[in-house]
């Protein structure tokens, strides 16, 4: 019950040049938390309405429960939809908001009043069954929206940016909520953010994309790990990952990060990636995490160690941490620090890396040389 | 703060002033009608004339009923047929024109463009413009002296269409897409979401195409020889345009005057806070 498959689906809009989602290829298994994330215009919201039927489809094929969906409508795939505004309908009261999906299904009475006071109950807007939508919050408005699509019980959740429309405090909040709802429920959900927070935080699986075209899917762990490439690298953490470009030179067995500023001895962890890498010149850009960047005091035998020199250009202390932004020569790296030493505008402080968990992109692809993207 | 705004200044005065006294000054035709119509006929030619009346009596509306009585046909006809019509025809330009409206506003297909252009055009002509095609189409086919006749005319009414497809356009088409997901179809759809949520530019539409209808003249005048099939507009202007300039029957269209008249006021009391809604949504969104 509630698995999905897109078999190389497209999505080609009349007089665009190319395609809004481009060979979207994907399982979704039964019970799966699935986000998609991406900036906007990627194509994430068109791939929802897609498989909610409210686009039709290009190309491709699309399966729910291993049923060919593509010419079914709307209301016979058996999927419940939570939209951006809400969409709640203001000329009928929560009640009658929630029961609707279910009275225009036939279910008899008394199961619409049962099932709809369970949700209101689950949901804690019992108090709220008799109101109109424009008497509601924002946040009661999303709760009855959520109750609307419980109530009917399908197999697959379908959510376009529900939480973008509310306050931070109350988006931290509802976002939990979902995230216990869906754990208890069992349902296969896929939601929609342009919030990486959102999408690290609530999926069991992420797809990433950009102009229509998947650049990665993979847990949450693993895509802030093992970015595919540099734009999932750039697009997951905050603030972003920093990017080095230099080359990859091999010398006595060793091989070196070089670029006009740092030199640096490259675990021989990383040999594999570069002995496939082969060729005379091995453009790289090299990608690491603020975490992962090293600020101390200059020493004499900095060189050695693998730090160079670098100038402060700002810090952003945000309580439990600091973001020392820093230059390397025409690099600009951003390193997380303890918010208990301070650094000032034009502080010299010499700068190293976690050699252990750098990231390598092709500079011409960029495409990751671990090539740890693609899923499984 | 608080009591900053509770305070009244002067220009606040002086507005709440102007404004009362300009809608006294508006209401003062209503007013005029209402004492006009009891007024006993040595009032009615009272120089300089009064506005209030001094003696009232139902006299006039006696007269009214009587010179009808005399008439060939009952006066009782003329309202039944008025009525009649009035509601036939405000029913079906609700239906006509929330459905072409609808499907204009929330549907994409061919000629679309095209349709909503013709609409904005047909605005332009003055119906006088239009008097003689119409009477051709009328008698073309035949519906001269019925029902049909009175309102297939005004069934068509662009401006209707064109406030609805305004007002239809900014319900968001998410609200349909949820109906869509939770099991509506089409038909669905509009009587559960649209009509609904439409019901403040119905009612202003009702207001002007029951004005529109109550008062028309022209129709009974040209396509109704039969005068069983006239309107109680048609019976009140004939009786009207006859007493010009006569003394005799001024209090018998008096009371006529105000019998047209109510009718229009009730329907507007009716539906004006639906009518400041449009107004207000069509402001903000």
């Amino acid at each position: 019950m509630g698995s999905i498959t897109f078999n190389h689906v497209f999505k080609q809009y009349k007089g665009e040049s190319r395609p809004a989602v481009n060979d979207f290829h994907l399982s979704i298994e039964e019970g799966e938390f699935l986000v998609l994330v991406g900036p906007s215009g990627c194509g994430k919201s068109t791939t929802l309405r897609m498989l909610a039927g409210l686009e039709e489809i290009s190309g491709g094929e699309l399966y729910i429960d291993d049923k060919f969906v593509n010419y079914v409508s709307p209301k016979d795939r058996d999927i419940a939809m939570v939209f951006q505004n809400y969409a709640l309908y203001p000329n009928l009261s929560v009640y009658e908001n929630i029961a609707l999906g279910l009275k225009l299904r036939k279910t008899p009475k008394y199961e619409i009043e049962l099932r709809v006071n369970r949700v209101a109950k689950i949901l804690e807007i019992s108090h709220l069954l008799d109101r109109k939508p424009s008497q509601l919050s924002g946040g009661q408005k999303q709760r009855v929206a959520l109750g609307r699509a419980i109530a009917r019980e399908p197999q697959v959740f379908l959510m376009d940016e529900p939480l973008s429309n509310l306050d931070a405090k109350l988006r931290a909040q509802t976002r939990a909520e979902i995230i216990k709802l869906q754990s208890d429920l069992k349902r296969t959900t896929v939601y929609v953010t342009h919030d990486q927070v959102e999408a690290m935080t609530m999926g069991t699986r992420i797809v990433v994309m950009k102009d229509g075209v998947i650049q990665q899917v993979a847990p949450p762990k693993r895509l802030y790990d093992e970015p595919a490439n540099l734009f999932v690298a750039g697009f997951i953490g905050s603030p972003q990952m920093n990017f080095v470009e230099g080359s990859v030179t091999r010398e006595e067995g060793r091989y070196y990060f070089n670029n006009k500023r740092m030199k640096l001895l490259l675990p021989s962890a990383y040999d594999g990636l570069f002995d496939r890498m082969n060729r005379a010149v091995r453009n790289v850009v090299l990608g690491v995490r603020p975490e992962h960047v090293l600020l101390k005091t200059p020493e004499p035998d900095d060189d050695e160690k693998g730090f160079v020199t670098s100038a402060v250009q700002m810090t952003e202390v945000t309580g439990a941490d600091s973001y020392v932004y820093v230059t390397v020569g025409e690099s600009k790296i951003i390193a997380r620090t303890d918010p208990g030493t301070a650094y000032r505008n034009e502080d010299k402080p010499a700068i190293g890396f976690n050699m252990s968990k750098l990231h390598f992109f092709d500079e011409n692809t960029g495409i990751s040389l671990a090539d740890g993207g693609d899923e499984e | 703060m608080i009591r900053r705004l509770r305070r009244i200044t002067p220009f606040q005065v002086i507005l709440v002033t102007v404004f009362t006294a300009l809608a006294a000054f508006m209401s003062l035709p209503i007013v005029f009608i209402l004492n006009h119509a009891f007024k006993p006929t040595n009032e009615l030619f009272l120089f300089p004339p009064r506005f209030f009346v001094q003696n009232p009596t139902g006299s006039n509306f006696e007269q009214l009923f009587l010179h009808a009585t005399n008439a060939t046909v009952p006066f009782s006809r003329y309202v039944f047929n008025s009525v009649f019509v009035v509601a036939l025809t405000l029913i079906s330009v609700i239906v006509v024109s929330t459905m072409a409206a609808y499907v204009l506003a929330k549907y994409q297909f061919h000629f679309k463009q095209l349709i909503l252009s013709l609409i904005t055009l047909s605005l332009m002509f003055a119906p006088e413009t239009v008097g003689i095609p119409r009477y051709l189409i009328i008698s073309g086919i035949h519906l001269h002296n019925t029902y049909l006749g009175h309102i297939l005319p005004s069934l068509a009414s662009p401006i209707a269409v064109f406030m609805l497809v305004g007002f239809i356009s900014q319900i968001p088409g998410e609200l349909m897409e949820a109906a869509r997901i939770d099991g509506a179809s089409h038909i669905g759809i509009f009587t559960k979401i649209v009509l609904p949520l439409a019901v403040p530019a119905i009612a202003t539409i009702s207001i002007f195409t029951f004005q529109g209808v109550w008062g028309d003249v022209e129709t009974s005048t040209l396509f109704m020889q039969d005068e069983t099939m006239r309107t109680l507009a048609f019976y009140v202007n004939s009786l009207l345009s006859g007493l010009q300039n006569s003394v005799a029957g001024q209090n018998v269209a008096a009371a006529a005057g105000l019998l047209m008249f109510i009718p229009n006021l009730i329907i507007f009391l009716l539906f004006q806070r639906k009518v400041l809604e449009t107004m207000i949504h069509s402001g903000i969104k």
